[in-house]
């Protein structure tokens, strides 16, 4: 047994699958926990005021809100240099990645369409890019672009303007593939990681796919697609089990129209979306609603985040938290407006470097981000996030600060251009209270999904000092022990689910 | 997965609970020691260190004697005279001198031409290739990972692998292995604040106390959270008996090895550590980079053995080296070298049988420009699991290789 199968059959949520109903739309109550699940699965967490809103709207209305994209102000690009030429630096080079990088992380956190950026992660690692074997950047961006305008498109039109996309064609050698010289690679992944799965084709059929991509390429000039004719081979094809003088769109045209590709495309929003490992009559419903409405993308998503499975208890916190989703969803629960180049490096620690996928096959996701490292990094990015100190010239610190993109741990509580404050945080609770602070910490960071000792932990934090004399909450040691506390908080288990 | 959360922790109160365990701990420590000077495999264990970037394996073990060697190099060789002569054909890069001593003790092996079919010259996937020993697909866990996995270790050992740095490589992801990964002992721990660290214990470890949900990842995130905490308050204990006999040199590689020593010399029973020096990408002129980081490991090297030998634990513990490609055989425009395929591994330790294993491969029957290799990455591997760690190396490697003789 391989170990990605290993990965994958381990994590199926206890109990068993209604499949008549699974994807019929949820009438049960709606609740603020569930409230908080649509919007961690859906976007990258709620701030406290997102999760009431979406609380008192209904599901309906909430499901509305995400799924209707608002007209969006932010910066379509960073506002860097992004151009790589020949006299470009490696300095240069690390700068224009980190703008990227910084550009990426606070559109996420902004951005009024929540779903929109989470579909854009989605497509990013589903047609896996990187700044690797010449993608800049620039071309890079360009990319995420596209899987913004087809976020929730149609998966077959995405495919086909993927397979023509300047950094695909440079990240998968498609601008290498030529008639004298075919280069198997981008014919490979898209069936064995973009539609198929492995062992839904042959080696004939990667061969004879390559061939039909050949004549595209990059020019080199201005970094756009072009298909040059006299590259492209241009003779017969047989492509599972079809004849003919194919070219990359007839290739992609045969792919999407197997059974199998609706149901590999299925398995994927199901494990992204849903839980782990779902049960292949999930994946079979869910396929007919791909194939259905022709691949349409916002037909299965609304169906999704209306049914019965996606708010079951079987989904509920069934999945791990990326470090991007544990990092944005802390930044909103803190109400912290801006990522910072060291708060980015947080992520690194946490073993994702964002936009930079390890290889084709995207992060694995799941057990894959659970490690004692990764695990004490989740808890020192918290511990660090929530002590954050407002500073009037956060763009000198962040610079200062950029070489943190390399990981290794900073020490002493980082800048942060805006962050609300720990009063504002536990909003009108009895300042004197204890109790009451513990509660309103408890609900607004684990929506009460912490266990009792945890609870009585965070309790017994908020009453002692550090060699446990009993303290009073006073003028004098407040604001840092709500600080304490959120952290405590955000180190539970429960926290660290989606 | 149960395995490797199976021992349900007691949330004693706070100080009193650190203590607990880790007394228990110790002993376990102890008897895994007892063990090692019975002299099988049990005490013995494994240092990878990665040259990472893709070292340049011609400028490291050089055949001076073929002249095309200087005619590829014509800015970037290493004039004969410099060379420490191994033999009439073959000499080491003279950074590398630390070396030469465990090298006529019998204590380094050198393998020549090692890399793996259809090479591939990105940094990542070739790093990722060597480190799960998977060519031909994408595996989330690594080859030493899925040794520890499949090994039958002690299940409680929190340190059954250790790496140095502030990532878990993919050489040490496993499927039901928790590797720690240390920068230093400092940076290896929960930063919170005093009155926190009060907390940590109940927050932490709430493995005892059910949930009002339930999750088929509860436990898991549950063991981790346990594992990272008891790990990190645990460790600096554990190792303060160890005092270093020599000293190391102030780089980050040799205080990474002097960390391993301390383990080693600490009895945690850890059979894989990972430590990583670079980077080796010497595009642009690759002497003054190639040699400074070549002199750090052959210093580090020295001191780590000449400290395991004070200890009496030099026998126990063997080094490989590997990186993710060697270099073009030509040189560039820039006194450098761009990405290449094979390249040299060295072994050293005490269980090694020094000496040169197989030919260097020709500088000018070539590839696209780069080496031929002739010896399987997986043999290598293979060399260990069966003959230093005592495991079959089939279920770990995903077949059968054959061994090589220098263990």
């Amino acid at each position: 047994m391989s170990a990605v199968q290993a990965a994958t059959t381990q994590y199926r949520p206890a109990g068993s699958l209604d499949a008549a109903t699974a994807l019929l739309p949820y009438t049960g109550p709606w609740t603020p926990k569930l409230a908080a699940h649509l919007l961690r699965r859906a976007g990258f967490g709620g701030s406290p005021t997102e999760i009431d809103n979406a609380a008192a709207a209904g599901m309906n209305a909430a499901v509305d809100a995400l799924i209707n994209f608002s007209h969006d102000s932010m910066p379509q690009a960073p506002d860097a240099d992004l151009s790589y030429g020949r006299l470009t630096t490696p300095e240069q080079k690390r700068q224009a990645n980190i703008a990227m990088t910084m550009w990426f992380l606070n559109r996420v956190l902004l951005s009024p369409n929540p779903l929109l950026e989470r579909m854009t992660y989605f497509w990013s690692n589903h047609f896996t890019s990187s700044v690797d074997g010449g993608v800049t950047p620039q071309m890079l961006v360009n990319q995420y672009a596209l899987f913004r305008r087809n976020a929730l498109g149609n998966f077959s039109d995405l495919t086909h303007q993927v397979s023509q996309d300047p950094a695909m064609l440079f990240y998968l050698n498609g601008a290498q593939n030529n008639k004298r010289h075919p280069n198997e690679n981008y014919a490979r992944e898209l069936m064995e990681l973009f539609t198929l799965g492995v062992g839904n084709y042959t080696e004939d059929d990667v061969r004879e796919s390559a061939r039909s991509f050949t004549g595209w390429t990059v020019n080199r000039q201005d970094y756009t697609a072009q298909f040059v004719p006299r590259l492209h081979d241009d003779g017969q094809k047989t492509f599972l089990g079809q004849t003919g003088n194919f070219n990359g769109d007839d290739i992609v045209d045969i792919l999407l129209r197997q059974p199998v590709a609706a149901q590999f495309v299925a398995h994927k929003f199901l494990r992204h979306f849903v839980y782990d490992d779902p049960e292949p009559e999930l994946v079979a419903a869910a396929a007919d609603i791909l194939r259905s409405s022709g691949y349409n993308v916002r037909v299965l998503m609304n169906g999704l985040l209306r049914s019965n499975v996606f708010y079951s208890p079987r989904a509920y916190r069934a999945l791990i938290k990326s470090p991007l989703e544990l990092a944005v969803g802390s930044m909103k629960l803190v109400g912290a407006t801006e990522f910072t180049p060291r708060l980015a490096g947080g992520i690194v620690g946490m073993g994702q470097i964002p936009m930079r996928p390890p290889n084709v096959a995207g992060w694995p996701g799941g057990a894959q981000w659970m490690n004692q490292s990764t695990e004490l990094a989740r808890l020192n990015f918290a511990n660090q996030l929530v002590y954050a100190t407002p500073v009037a010239n956060v763009q000198a610190t962040a610079a200062s600060m950029a070489p943190a993109m390399a990981t290794s741990p900073p020490s002493g509580p980082p800048a942060m251009p805006a962050m609300s404050t720990p009063m504002e945080w536990i909003g009108g609770a009895n300042t004197a209270d204890p109790g009451a602070i513990a509660e309103r910490i408890i609900w607004i960071a684990l929506q009460d999904d912490a266990n009792e000792s945890q609870r009585s932990s965070i309790l017994s934090f908020l009453q002692t000092d550090g060699v446990g004399n009993l303290v009073t909450l006073n003028g004098e040691n407040l604001d840092e022990k709500v600080r304490g506390a959120m952290s405590l908080a955000m180190a539970t288990a429960p926290y660290q689910l989606a | 997965m149960a395995s490797r959360r199976q021992f349900i922790v007691q949330s004693v109160g706070a100080f009193a609970g650190y203590l607990a365990i880790d007394s228990i701990f110790a002993r376990a420590a102890r008897a895994a020691g007892t063990a090692a000077v019975t002299g099988s495999a049990a005490g013995r264990s494994l240092v990878v260190v990665n040259l990472q970037g893709g070292n340049d394996g011609l400028n490291t073990i050089i055949p001076f004697s073929d002249p095309n060697y200087y005619k590829v190099r014509p800015t970037i060789n290493v004039a004969q005279e410099e060379i420490v002569k191994l033999n009439a054909d073959l000499g080491l890069n003279p950074k590398l001198a630390d070396l030469k001593d465990l090298y006529d003790a019998q204590r380094v092996a050198i393998l020549q031409g090692v890399h793996y079919p259809n090479p591939i010259l990105s940094h990542f996937r070739s790093t990722e290739i060597w480190q799960t020993a998977a060519p031909d697909k994408y595996v989330p866990d690594g080859w030493a990972g899925r040794y520890l996995d499949e090994a039958g270790l002690p299940a409680n050992n929190l340190f059954k692998g250790v790496a140095i740095g502030p990532i878990l490589p993919q050489l040490l992801i496993a499927a039901k292995t928790d590797v720690p990964a240390i920068s230093d002992l400092r940076g290896f721990s929960f930063r919170g604040r005093r009155d926190e660290q009060r907390q940590a214990d109940n927050i932490l470890n709430g493995a005892s106390e059910s949930y009002a949900f339930q999750s088929p990842y509860l436990a898991l995130v549950q063991g981790v959270e346990h594992d990272a905490h008891a790990a990190s308050i645990q460790l600096p204990q554990l190792i303060a008996g160890y005092k270093p006999a020599v000293e190391y040199p102030k780089t980050p590689f040799s205080q990474g090895l002097n960390l391993i020593s301390a383990i080693v010399n600490a009895g945690l029973g850890t059979k894989v550590f990972y430590v990583s020096l670079g980077s080796f990408d010497t595009h642009v002129n690759q002497r003054q980079r190639q040699d400074t980081l070549l002199a750090q490991f052959a210093g580090g090297m020295k001191a780590f053995y000449a400290d395991l030998a004070a200890h009496g634990s030099d026998d126990r513990v063997i080094t490989m080296t590997f990186s993710e490609f060697g270099r073009r055989v030509s040189e560039n425009a820039n006194r450098g070298t761009d990405h290449g395929t094979a390249a040299p591994m060295f072994i050293v330790g005490g269980g090694v049988k020094g000496g040169i294993y197989g030919d260097h491969p020709s500088l000018t029957d070539l590839d696209f420009g780069n080496l031929k290799w002739h010896t399987d990455f997986r043999s290598v591997y293979a060399t260990i699991l069966e003959r230093w760690l005592a495991v079959p190396s089939a279920p770990v490697l995903g077949g059968g290789f054959s061994t090589l003789n220098f263990v």
